[in-house]
């Protein structure tokens, strides 16, 4: 057979694609079942480290059932959207993307800790390289920061991707979201300097962009639930 | 305003040489006079220029989940994320092996300078690191992929071309016997890097 | 199983004399940004042993019958699928992995010494030696990418796969992490050192011109 000539070439080339391509939808078939469950797992286990617990991939399921007790979309106005509520992963509240713009509410987590209610809200921004995202866990009163968590995609290692330390993360254990009844939400500020008109944590030395960036982040993101938090802080006075 | 903060950023902080370390084989191995490294440089930058918007148009309206929405509602669930690195790199191969073409036929003199680099370009983690980069950070649009596209090219071009110059003085200084040729051009590409680094606390 | 003496230099040679990456100088490009941890250090040198193995098996038995026009895309298309492949795995079996590999996952596909080996090795030879040239190629890239990420992570961090290793004592009287190892820079300093060494010890690889 001659190896040279364009026909064989071309069905050479057409069997080869389709069978590569046969072969690589199978594979994604078959395991793409155990990548979405990592993916929730993945999800699950940054809701719970914004309530400052790190628990394993294993454990992660079983606790997140166990503490999150509701889940549900919010409008602008900060009011529950009818129909929302479920904490599963096909629930509303969990597979909608911050982003997406044609979500029906923005999602929020409620969780009991110790018999006190903590509220969970995602957010989302861009660092230096990427995207960056984080979960905010803030006590009842719609105020005051329980506990933090950040990831990101691509920020420089040893500098700003030391923005997923709980070193990090702890700084803004405390904080204030609210400076007298107004929305201030939390400044992030260069190491050593301070911001009298908002509570303010440390930045990371080096990763001035990225640090800027979850600066952005926690007033543009949590920002959009304004609305809601207010609400919290009316009820709660 | 956007694009260009995005060029500035990818030549100088987001160096596909000094932060990645994309395309180093090629960088290595041509990077002994400046001559052909400006040639492997052009090269690259056109092949980038020319591939991340492609590769940003079927990432966007074919690959991704719910990209081929526009074929009609029934194909939005449609996902075909497993096969673009498939298509990537076929992309890429077949563009080059094009671009080789065409050069031959339209200018014979551009092609002996340059067609020698050509068919390695199609392996330079560069390019292929430039469309799963574009993929990842998620540019808003055909344009600014475009644009990363040439930062990152240019980025790539200077740093050869620096590499290069610095390797032809560096033939008149006493380097130790054993890390004399590749030790002490990887020595010299981790010092370039490191200054490089300064670059990236800029706002831009 | 009694290897004969070619099979063992098909095997052995990529670990010292002929490195793929000390030596010959390819797959650098994927390999620095991965060293910051020696997980992942680990996990790329196996995901590119196992790509290398297997596409050199697939290449060399398909050696015959490729229309030499299309070799390099019937290449690049065999490789790629097993890339592919390989995430796949990674990110249903070893999601955080994936996570810190990122984009170098994908970034195998263009690693030289995929298409050095499937060009060089696989195009003229059968199956077992060629599986055995890619295991050694492999590994050959693995073992440099271990102690840079070996090195990079005890020095950087003072931990190694996670686990701490450098006592609380020494914190106490001083000692402090090392935060330039984990910049990328650093990777490509100590490749330049185990070069060094490697060449101080063989003498017959040095080079003459700078």
């Amino acid at each position: 057979m001659n190896r040279e000539n364009s026909g064989y070439t071309i069905i050479y080339a057409s069997v080869m694609v389709i069978v590569v391509a046969l072969g690589l939808a199978f594979t994604h078939q078959v395991l793409s079942g155990r990548q979405v469950a990592n993916e929730n797992t993945d999800k699950m286990q940054q809701i719970l480290r914004s309530l400052n617990l790190d628990v394993s991939v294993a454990e992660a399921p079983a606790k997140y059932a166990g503490l999150i007790k509701n889940a549900y979309l919010i409008n602008d106005e900060g009011v529950k959207v009818e129909g929302s509520e479920g904490i599963t992963p096909d629930d509303p509240a969990f597979s909608t993307e911050l982003g997406d713009e044609q979500a029906k509410g923005l999602p929020v987590y409620e969780a009991d800790v110790d018999g006190s209610a903590k509220y969970i809200i995602p957010m989302s921004g861009a660092g230096l390289w990427g995207p960056i995202w984080g979960y905010l866990a803030i006590e009842a009163d719609g105020s005051v920061v329980y506990g933090a968590e950040f990831g990101h995609a691509g920020e420089t290692p040893g500098l700003g991707a030391e923005i997923v330390t709980a070193s990090f993360s702890n700084r803004f254990r405390g904080k204030n979201l609210f400076k007298e009844n107004e929305f201030t939400s939390v400044a992030v500020v260069k190491p050593g300097q301070t911001n009298s008109r908002r509570d303010y944590v440390d930045g990371i030395s080096g990763g001035t962009i990225t640090s800027k960036g979850v600066d952005n982040m926690l007033l543009n993101s949590v920002g959009r639930y304004k609305n809601f938090l207010m609400n919290l802080h009316a009820s709660a006075q | 305003m956007d694009a260009i903060s995005l060029i500035v950023r990818s030549i100088f902080v987001d160096n596909m040489i000094f932060a990645y370390f994309l395309g180093m084989c090629s960088f290595l191995a041509v990077s002994k006079n400046v001559k052909t490294a400006l040639g492997l440089g052009v090269a690259v930058t056109f092949v980038l220029v020319l591939t991340l918007p492609i590769n940003y148009m079927l990432e966007n309206y074919v690959l991704k989940a719910g990209a081929l929405q526009w074929l009609g509602k029934e194909y939005a669930e449609v996902d075909l994320s497993v096969f673009s690195l498939l298509i990537f790199i076929a992309v890429i191969a077949s563009f080059v092996q094009l671009v080789e073409m065409v050069i031959e036929r339209f200018s014979p003199s551009l092609y002996s300078s340059l067609g020698i680099f050509l068919p390695l370009i199609a392996v330079n983690c560069a390019i292929l690191g430039g469309s799963l980069f574009m993929q990842q950070r998620e540019f808003a649009n055909v344009g600014m992929a475009a644009a990363y596209g040439f930062g990152s090219g240019i980025g790539w071009l200077l740093a050869i071309v620096g590499m290069a110059a610095i390797r032809e003085k560096l033939e008149y200084s006493h380097v130790p016997k054993p890390l004399k040729g590749l030790g002490i051009t990887f020595i010299i590409t981790a010092l370039m890097a490191i200054g490089f680094m300064s670059f990236s606390g800029i706002n831009i | 199983m009694a290897l004969s003496s070619k099979t063992k230099a098909v095997l052995w040679g990529p670990l010292n004399k002929n490195n793929p990456v000390i030596v010959q100088v390819l797959g650098i490009c994927s390999a620095l940004a991965v060293t910051s941890k020696l997980e992942p250090a680990i996990v790329m040198a196996i995901a590119v042993a196992l790509v290398t193995a297997f596409a050199n098996v697939i290449i060399s038995l398909l050696r015959k019958s490729i229309p030499n026009r299309i070799r390099i895309i019937v290449q690049l298309v065999v490789v790629a699928a097993l890339v592919t492949i390989v995430s796949e795995v990674l990110k249903a079996f070893a999601y955080d992995v994936n996570k810190q590999l990122s984009v170098f996952v994908g970034l195998i596909v263009t690693n030289c010494i995929l298409m050095g080996r499937l060009e060089a090795f696989a195009l003229g030879n059968g199956p077992w030696p060629s599986f055995l040239d890619g295991i050694g190629n492999g590994l050959g890239y693995g073992w440099v990418l271990v102690v840079v990420g070996f090195f990079r992570e005890l020095l950087g961090s003072g931990t190694l796969l996670g686990y701490k290793v450098v006592p609380q004592a020494l914190y106490d009287a001083g000692y402090e992490n090392n935060g330039l190892m984990m910049l990328a820079p650093m990777a490509i300093l100590l490749v330049a050192c185990i070069i060094w060494v490697h060449r101080a010890n063989n003498k017959e690889l040095q080079e003459e011109t700078n």
